[in-house]
């Protein structure tokens, strides 16, 4: 494999909620290109990790580093927060929940970004926006606010809005979990033309397909620790370790 | 019948008007005054700060614990005296000087409609969907610009039903002033009755003013409430 | 004078004050409470033309200040003087005491009519269908199902309106009856001292307080079913995988 730029890189992050050690240091690296699918079962960390990743959960111990900001946490004590918002305009974000701002209209929510963190005018941003919202077949909604559509077309101007931002990756935490089984499909192919597109993403999520099939590598959490690691062929094909294979016994 | 509330020498239709104006003016007045008292109390009550929270919940707590009338005495008689203190202090051949009414009414109500308002704009903050905030945070916007942007547009749609009711309490509330000697309507109508021995007709008349303020009040805050929940669309 | 010697000297007076303002709030309140269930009754199942004059009557207490209130009952009594004197009540209109517990009553009447048809909205049909299906009558269901319920639902906002009460109770002062605020007033007015205030304020905030404890102590009594199935969750905890 070729030696692609590093976009992303984790090292060691350890995540205690009072005494209960949810993250035992985990590593994670990603290059340019690279879409990394977090599968686990529920409470195994996986969307802890995703959100220490732009600190809205503080690591209590690790390092991250994006782009050259790099964050040391030690203690629950980051060391250099004026990083943290530089690396979360860097790093686009796209909730389970999608997290919509209920009283800006879609539009509004994807230029509220490019407008108010990165400053830049207003109709540039409009007609990012607009193409932007074009790109994932919402052109005609713009104008309507969040609760006028469904949990799948949210989850597009969620995407959108995290697009908005031009990061050099997105996170997406488990993205299609809060949807109808009949709207997973509309998003899930979003991110596949992303994936296809050479996005940088990382990936939380149960879906085992999209996993298999769009992304480049598969990283299995498994009691706050990665279990097993690697590209998903040979993972899904044959796995190493009893608790994966456990896994896709379970959910495939 | 109906001279009596005529407009003129031979009715009482002018004076009640102008107790009626006196009454909007007190409203009007308190009411930014309660509203920064109420978001000053709400914010002293999240604080991290301790002894602050200490005083946020305190204000709140007493202020709505005591009869608005007593709240109105201790501001009237209380500010009165240490007023006049004042004043002889800095000048002693100074007779003594009475504390304007208006004023007190301002101060009592605006104290009053405070401590719930800080309350209920508590209680909104508390209702804020966090997933928002955190949105915000994803992309990388400042504290500032979180409060500004989303915080405080969507504080006014779970703040304004409780706020209404508070203008509205605050509104019936100023027919208080009229015992310590304000000319509000309700003591236009006691001076009324008090020459035309017709206490019935003029309480009668007083109480329905106050209800066409209320009702209209709560038509406009109605309206109000449709405008600020654009974009939400209600369960069924 | 100092705070304390003003508060050994007449306190009596203020214990007096105390009393009546407790017996003017608990009055009212309790006939309020015998009243309000039947026009809660009415406001939730009688049709729209019937509940008109309920609804007239709700929206002009809740719309008017409780002091123009008991001024329309007390003084306005007078215009029609020889009339109740005629049907004997005029003594009753005559005692300022009896006019403020009128007012008050009507007052809460109104106030709790308009909580108590929230919780009885509030209670969940299933229940209510379940009654029926075992056979319970109409009224039986009312008393077995719907109204432990709705009072249940209604608990909290009651207790704030016996409080609100309770303050308004001080403008029963206004027209001469000598509660807390009424005493408070007469004592300044010969002492001029202004500590007397923060006495009153103390005496209501007292009241308050032990009207709160009380409050709850019965919300936990009326709603012990209900806590044992809600016990707090341990945030953050991990589940255990389950067994394969």
């Amino acid at each position: 494999m070729s030696q692609t730029e590093i976009i992303l890189k984790a090292e060691g992050i350890h995540k205690s909620f009072g005494s209960v050690e949810v993250l035992k240091g985990i590593s994670l690296e990603a290059r340019k290109h690279d879409v990394i699918s977090i599968l686990g079962s529920s409470g195994s960390g996986k969307s802890t990790f995703l959100r220490c990743l732009n600190f809205l959960e503080t690591p209590t111990s690790g390092k991250v580093t994006v782009h050259g900001n790099e964050i040391l946490v030690r203690n629950g004590k980051p060391q250099n927060v004026r990083h943290i918002e530089e690396i979360r305009a860097r790093l686009g974000m796209v909730f389970q929940q999608f997290n919509l701002w209920t009283h800006r209209t879609v539009l509004e929510n994807v230029m509220e970004g490019p407008v108010q963190v990165k400053r830049q005018p207003k109709a540039e941003a409009r007609d990012k926006a607009e193409a932007l919202l074009k790109r994932v077949g919402l052109e005609e909604r713009m104008g309507m606010y969040p609760s006028q559509l469904s949990g799948g077309q949210q989850q597009r101007v969620a995407i959108a809005r995290a697009l908005a931002m031009e990061p050099d990756a997105i996170l997406f935490d488990e993205p299609t979990s809060a949807l109808d089984p009949e709207l997973v499909g509309e998003v899930l192919k979003v991110m596949q033309d992303l994936a296809a597109e050479g996005r940088t993403m990382i990936v939380v999520t149960h879906e085992m397909g999209f996993a298999r099939e769009v992304s480049s590598e598969v990283v299995f959490l498994h009691e706050g620790r990665i279990a097993e690691q690697g590209p998903p062929e040979e993972m899904f094909t044959n796995p190493r370790t009893e608790v994966f294979e456990r896994f896709i016994a379970k959910v495939m | 019948m109906f001279e009596l509330f005529s407009y003129g020498d031979t009715g009482w239709g002018d004076e009640i008007l102008r107790g009626l104006a006196i009454t909007v003016q007190l409203a009007i007045v308190t009411l930014p005054v309660g509203l920064l008292l109420g978001f000053l109390a709400a914010f002293a009550s999240m604080s991290r700060l301790g002894p602050l929270r200490f005083l946020g919940f305190g204000y709140t707590t007493i202020m709505r614990g005591l009869p608005e009338i007593l709240t109105l005495f201790v501001v009237y008689n209380g500010v009165g005296l240490l007023l006049n203190m004042a004043l002889r202090w800095w000048n002693p051949e100074r007779g003594a000087t009475d504390f304007s009414p208006f004023a007190a009414g301002v101060i009592a109500l605006g104290m009053v409609f405070g401590a719930f308002a800080g309350e209920v704009l508590r209680g909104a903050f508390q209702s804020l969907d966090k997933g928002q905030t955190e949105a915000g945070r994803a992309i990388g916007m400042t504290q500032g610009q979180i409060f500004r942007r989303i915080q405080l547009p969507q504080l006014w749609r779970f703040a304004l039903p409780g706020l209404g009711n508070l203008w509205i309490n605050m509104l019936k509330d100023t027919a208080l002033v009229s015992v310590i000697a304000l000319d509000d309507l309700m003591r236009m109508t006691k001076v009324a009755v008090g020459v035309t021995k017709q206490p019935f007709t003029f309480y009668l008349l007083a109480c329905l003013i106050y209800w066409v303020m209320c009702v209209l009040s709560e038509l406009v805050l109605y309206w109000m409430e449709r405008r600020a929940n654009r974009g939400i669309r209600r369960a069924v | 004078m100092n705070p304390i010697e003003i508060i050994a000297q007449y306190w009596p007076r203020l214990l007096d004050g105390t009393l009546m303002t407790i017996k003017l709030t608990f009055l009212g309140a309790l006939i309020a409470a015998l009243v309000s269930p039947g026009f809660a009754l009415i406001r939730t199942h009688a049709a729209p033309l019937a509940q008109a004059p309920l609804r007239l009557y709700i929206s002009f207490m809740r719309g008017t200040p409780i002091l123009a209130q008991l001024f329309l009952i007390f003084y306005g009594s007078g215009q029609f003087r020889p009339i109740l004197q005629d049907w004997g009540l005029w003594t009753f209109f005559r005692d300022p005491f009896n006019c403020a517990l009128l007012a008050f009553a009507l007052n809460s009447t109104a106030y709790q009519t308009e909580i108590l048809r929230g919780g009885i909205m509030g209670v969940p049909q299933g229940e209510i269908e379940a009654a029926k299906a075992i056979g319970m009558t109409r009224f039986k269901t009312l008393r077995r199902v719907v109204f432990p319920h709705a009072y249940r639902i209604a608990w909290p906002a009651l207790g704030n309106e016996v409080i609100l009460l309770m303050k308004a109770s001080a403008l029963a002062s206004v027209v001469t009856v000598f509660d807390i605020m009424g005493r408070t007033r007469q004592i300044f007015s010969r002492t001029f001292d202004f500590s007397i205030y923060l006495w009153a304020a103390l005496i209501y905030l007292c009241i308050t307080a032990i009207f709160v404890l009380i409050w709850r102590q019965a919300e936990r009594r009326l709603s012990r079913h209900i806590e044992a199935h809600h016990k707090p969750r341990v945030a953050a905890q991990p589940a255990k995988e389950p067994q394969a």
